[in-house]
């Protein structure tokens, strides 16, 4: 409101008022969520306060003992590379590069009329709904060894099976991650490819562009400022997913699989040294500052 | 965001019918139909094929093992379809209690989500002060944090303010955890409303209350339904929480109890992959018959944001 009448400043300073009161119960709910924790964590890494026993109830003040406990230990080093790993794999190449194929594929079959579009959206949708503990027992079916459907298919031509789990554990997280995550991508990408004008192509087929290059010369621009929300958002996201990780190989076999966020839950709640697991989640919400501060850069909504 | 951001004007509102409406519908137009070639055709429902098997196998397999009472890992059509398993996990696991459980504290976090965020998110996006965007991207910054950060504080919190095992906690905790997304997807819908309704409103003598109550709330309907929907869901689907809260048998949802079943007959140990798939059944079903009944809103109201899930 650049230009404000008396009036209109006084209607505008009233409605603030009670404006400022609405947003009161959901921020309270918040702080009490979300700031509230960030410092008892912050406090806490200080802390030798464990889950049991004597040291629950009544902790000591250990100074930085947690984080250099956590820089000097030999797991800091190998659940990074972990995490990096299974964001690399499951977020920036499985489900951002799976979830825009499939944006593009639908998209195209829904502009031929192809009948089966509804079914094949659905059934990706279906992946992505589910809960995340469903999608663990499900793909542990799916991954075993002697029964499983996807070993009894290999031996159908005449291949042996593999150990999926047992031999490779990570690319088997990166499969069940990508299988859940890529619908997500896909609406984002949908949702994009619909807001570029009909006209566009319209003009551009007049001008005698063949299909490829009206892909390669409007759509993919128009894409792009979408594309680096969403790598984002799926980024900061799989960061801190553990749970899929907790059912379906509990990061074994050994620590192939332990990434940074179930190495904080371990720490907490295996080994039951909360001051240890906070230092741990201090750690994050700081890596995850940075991520979002990237994330706003990015995003640079209009407020 | 703010190229996805604009996607919001999409959102039906009632209200767009005069002038806005026609504009929004040029840009929303799909490009006139074009016969593809019958390579095309093949190509595409060869590729069309094997997305359906890659996503829907693991669900054939855990619809067919739930109604098998000798279910083996791989696919295959019941020897002899039964509800066995159903009422085996009913009378030894509790399933009653846990439904209940769970119906309850999802329907609770649902209307108090309702309420807080349509009364937060209103105010967002109508307040007009310094203030705002900080507020609005403190929002956004606790859409990104991952429960794995603050699992560890909450549990502590919890334990400190004897929350744990109560339905209160359990209520709170779901309602916070989801309120940043929906603060921020239900923002998008008020503002797609105009003003001068509410001002309207005031001209005619209502509070501001009965103005956003009777006047704006109507026309939001959509987005209520889609937060609601969206609250709901998590509330019955979410599990950490519920893991790390609750040790309490009586206080058991049905994602605690489908987890603990998968644990003690399905993970590692010995393996009864027909009861855990009739839990999972129990606990997915609603899931699936309540986002396909909403699938077009939500999946448009998801369209208008970009968090991760």
């Amino acid at each position: 409101m650049a230009t404000m009448t008396p009036g209109r400043g006084l209607i505008a300073w009233r409605r603030n008022r009670s404006l400022i009161g609405g947003l009161l119960p959901a921020a309270s709910l918040l702080s009490l969520f979300f700031v509230a924790p960030a410092i008892w964590a912050i406090y806490t890494s200080f802390t030798n306060r464990a889950l049991v026993g004597l040291d629950a109830r009544h902790p000591r003040h250990v100074g930085w003992a947690n984080y250099e406990r956590l820089l000097h230990s030999p797991a800091f080093k190998t659940v990074l590379i972990n995490s990096l790993v299974f964001v690399v794999g499951s977020a920036v190449i499985g489900q951002f590069l799976l979830g825009l194929a499939l944006a593009l594929l639908l998209d195209h079959g829904e502009h031929r009329g192809y009948r089966a579009t509804p079914f094949v959206y659905g059934s990706v949708l279906l992946a992505w709904v589910n809960p995340t503990v469903i999608a663990g027992f499900l793909w542990v079916a799916m991954f075993d060894f002697y029964y499983g459907s996807l070993n009894k298919t290999l031996e159908l031509f005449g291949l042996s099976g593999v150990s999926w789990l047992g031999k490779a554990p990570m690319l088997s997280l990166i499969i069940v991650n990508t299988w859940r995550g890529a619908a997500f991508v896909m609406i984002i990408f949908q949702g994009a490819l619909r807001t570029i004008p009909s006209q566009i192509y319209e003009a551009a087929r007049m001008d005698g562009a063949s299909a490829w290059q009206r892909f390669w010369d409007h759509t993919l621009p128009n894409l792009r400022q979408v594309a680096a929300v969403v790598l984002l958002s799926v980024t900061i996201s799989t960061f801190g997913a553990f749970l899929l990780i907790l059912t379906l190989t509990n990061g074994g076999p050994g620590t192939k699989t332990e990434v940074i966020a179930l190495y904080a839950y371990h720490a907490a709640f295996q080994s039951r040294q909360i001051g240890y697991g906070s230092a741990i989640a201090a750690v994050m919400l700081g890596l995850n500052l940075i991520f979002a501060a990237i994330y706003l850069r990015v995003s640079s909504p209009k407020i | 965001m703010s190229a996805v951001a604009e996607q919001q004007t999409r959102v039906p509102s009632p209200t767009a019918g005069a002038s806005a409406a026609p504009v929004q519908q040029q840009t929303v137009n799909r490009r006139r139909p074009e016969q593809g070639s019958r390579q095309e055709w093949i190509v595409v429902h060869v590729l069309y094929l094997i997305i359906v098997i890659f996503f829907f196998a693991p669900f054939l397999w855990l619809l067919t093992a739930a109604f098998d009472g000798d279910a083996v890992a791989y696919i295959r059509w019941p020897a002899q379809p039964t509800f066995a398993n159903f009422t085996y996990v009913y009378q030894n696991f509790h399933i009653g209690r846990a439904l209940a459980n769970s119906l309850f504290i999802s329907t609770a976090t649902m209307l108090l989500s309702v309420v807080l965020v349509s009364l937060a998110a209103y105010s967002l996006s109508r307040l007009e002060f310094g203030l705002k965007s900080v507020v609005t991207y403190g929002v956004l910054v606790l859409q990104t944090m991952p429960l794995s950060a603050t699992m560890v504080p909450i549990y502590g919190l919890a334990r400190d303010l004897h929350l744990r095992n109560t339905y209160l906690g359990l209520i709170l905790v779901h309602s916070a955890i989801e309120m940043p997304f929906l603060i921020w997807l239900m923002k998008g819908f008020f503002d797609t409303i105009p003003r001068y309704l509410e001002e309207a409103a005031w001209l005619d003598g209502r509070s501001k209350f009965r103005a956003w109550w009777e006047v704006v709330m109507p026309v939001a309907r959509p987005g209520i339904v889609v937060i609601a929907g969206f609250a709901f869901l998590n509330a019955w689907s979410e599990v950490l929480m519920v893991i790390i809260l609750v040790d309490d048998p009586g206080k058991s949802t049905v994602p605690l109890a489908f987890y603990q079943t998968f644990r003690s007959n399905g993970g590692y140990n010995e393996v009864n992959y027909g009861l855990v798939a009739a839990v999972g059944v129990i606990y997915v079903l609603p899931v699936i018959a309540l986002f396909f009944s909403l699938r077009k809103m939500m999946v448009r109201g998801l369209m208008s944001t970009s968090r991760g899930l």
